[in-house]
């Protein structure tokens, strides 16, 4: 059954024009979901949208069958829908247990949401750690721990995670990648934009590019890796052959 | 010497009580980005609140906090929600800010001169005259016992921040509002708190001032600019910033009133200002914001 399912979605930012023209697409429970396309291609105003930061003109968002089109972030967090947006957006001058608290802001119950992030410093060993430091202290892989550990306070059916990996040296963002596949084995939903698409979509189970904010294309992950025209149009396969020439 | 610590003494005690007006003004600009120039005008209202619950009810002027600072809260919400909130998102929403906010001032000043006349005021409460003598030292007790309450509002307001939830809400939309949005804080709603916050403390300023100072409904841009300059020199949107901004400034002006006589007590804060903006635009305890 479809968990999360976008019909004909339209939204745009402020009186501008839709940057999501028309999109639809399906979220199956448990599975990986790699967006790709383009800058512009509108793929963070889409994980913008699931989440309650921007709301459709058109179309519908609906989770469980139920319709979010119309409520806010916290209530769309209260259902299991949480987001990690782009830049590791953190509270900088707050220590990494309290960035984890309010991870857990919409809880009532402090005992419950210790427990909660206890939990998330079991997952990321290095956040126990450092859990008294400042957050804008940390660099910048531990800092995109953090940011993914603050979503996985509330326990979450569904994480979003957009551009994870960026501005990461090579080795810091495979930590990261590993840990998405950690998100999985637990059962989560996880729905990934990244610009890395190559290695985005080698840890997804299904793929799809976006371009002017509808869906260009969609499927097994694999089949888009090995899709010649998507390789040529949206993985950069001139470059990476030239890569391998002349390594 | 001795003459020097009895100034400085002077500047301490006026250093709480600036300290306490700016907090307000430096955690609506750290909230929400507005720079309130009608802060002072907002205190003069409330020191006019506190004037007239002094003579005609003989409500103790410190303890007019309990009427001030409710009411300006509630009139904060109702101004943010009547207009802030109206205007967010909007295109230009900053430069409106700053006329709005210069119009509130104009408007409150309108209003207070209708009512209560341009006559100059202030509470005379039985200490308002008295001195507290430590050794060869004495102190205004007036000063002295509203630069302690001032502190301990200052203290209260840290510790909401640091401990209570809403506290946290607030930190976390100064420090970053997009991430306090993802993390499910309702941002309208805090403002709309952090707003009322700030002008229940220009409501606790305005209790102080009511017998600290004479006061008269124009004054409030006096007072804006001395605050303004205290805020900058801290770093605007710091809580610490404001305190630190306070005390130096409020000595500074004083030992210079004192050696070079007060009609150059005001220029301190302007001289500050030019200096800090020269030198170091973001403040003491400021980020620097990029472009």
């Amino acid at each position: 059954m479809a968990l999360i399912e976008i019909e004909n979605v339209q939204v745009g930012y402020g009186s501008g024009p839709n940057i999501l023209d028309g999109l639809s697409i399906t979220i199956e429970s448990g599975k990986t979901y790699c967006i790709i396309g383009p800058n512009g291609a509108g793929k963070s105003t889409l994980l913008r949208t699931i989440c309650g930061l921007l709301h459709p003109r058109q179309g519908s968002v609906t989770f469980k069958g139920e319709v979010l089109n119309k409520l806010r972030t916290d209530e769309i967090l209260r259902r299991g829908i949480s987001f990690v947006p782009q830049d590791r957006s953190l509270f900088p001058d707050m220590t990494v247990k309290e960035n984890l608290r309010m991870g857990g802001y919409i809880l009532r119950g402090r005992k419950a949401l210790e427990e909660r992030i206890d939990e998330v410093l079991v997952m990321f060993p290095i956040l126990k750690e450092r859990h008294a430091q400042h957050a804008k202290t940390l660099s910048g892989g531990q800092q995109q721990m953090l940011a993914i550990g603050r979503a996985l306070v509330l326990r979450p059916e569904v994480i979003m995670l957009d551009e994870p990996s960026l501005g990461l040296a090579p080795k810091i963002a495979q930590s990261i990648f590993d840990n998405i596949v950690l998100l999985k084995e637990y059962g989560m939903t996880v729905i990934l934009v990244e610009q890395n698409a190559r290695k985005g979509l080698e840890y997804a189970d299904w793929g799809c590019v976006l371009d002017l904010g509808v869906n260009r294309f969609e499927g097994p992950a694999e089949t888009i890796l090995n899709d010649p025209r998507i390789q040529e149009l949206y993985l950069g396969k001139q470059n990476r052959d030239r890569r391998e020439k002349t390594a | 010497m001795n003459q020097f610590v009895q100034v400085l003494l002077f500047g301490l005690t006026l250093g709480g009580v600036y300290a306490l007006m700016a907090s307000g003004l430096t955690l609506v600009f750290g909230v929400m980005r507005i720079v309130n120039i009608a802060h002072a005008a907002f205190i003069i209202a409330a020191a006019y609140i506190a004037f007239y619950a002094f003579t005609i009810f003989h409500v103790d002027p410190m303890l007019s906090i309990f009427i001030t600072m409710p009411v300006m809260f509630f009139i904060g919400m109702a101004v943010y929600w009547l207009f802030f909130a109206r205007i967010k998102g909007t295109t230009r929403a900053g430069e409106l800010t700053v006329l709005l906010t210069f119009a509130l001032a104009l408007i409150v000043e309108g209003i207070l001169g209708y009512f209560f006349t341009n006559i100059y005021r202030s509470a005379n409460p039985s200490y308002a005259t008295q001195a507290i003598h430590f050794g060869p030292y004495f102190l205004s007790a007036g000063q002295f016992y509203a630069t302690l309450l001032s502190i301990g509002l200052i203290a209260l307001l840290w510790v909401f921040l640091k401990f209570s939830r809403p506290g946290y809400a607030i930190r976390a939309t100064m420090q970053n509002t997009s991430a306090a949005q993802v993390v499910g804080v309702n941002v309208e709603r805090i403002s709309m708190i952090a707003f009322g916050l700030g002008m229940a403390l220009a409501g606790a300023s305005g209790s102080m001032l009511s017998f600290l100072f004479t006061f008269y409904p124009a004054q409030h841009w006096e007072w804006i600019a001395i605050l303004l300059a205290l805020i900058v020199l801290g770093g605007m949107g710091s809580l610490g910033g404001a305190l630190a901004g306070a005390f130096i400034l409020a000595i500074a002006s004083t030992l210079v009133g004192h050696y070079f006589g007060p009609t150059w007590s005001p220029i301190t804060f302007f001289l500050a200002l030019f200096i800090v903006l020269l030198v170091r635009p973001q403040g003491l305890f400021g980020k620097k914001v990029e472009a």
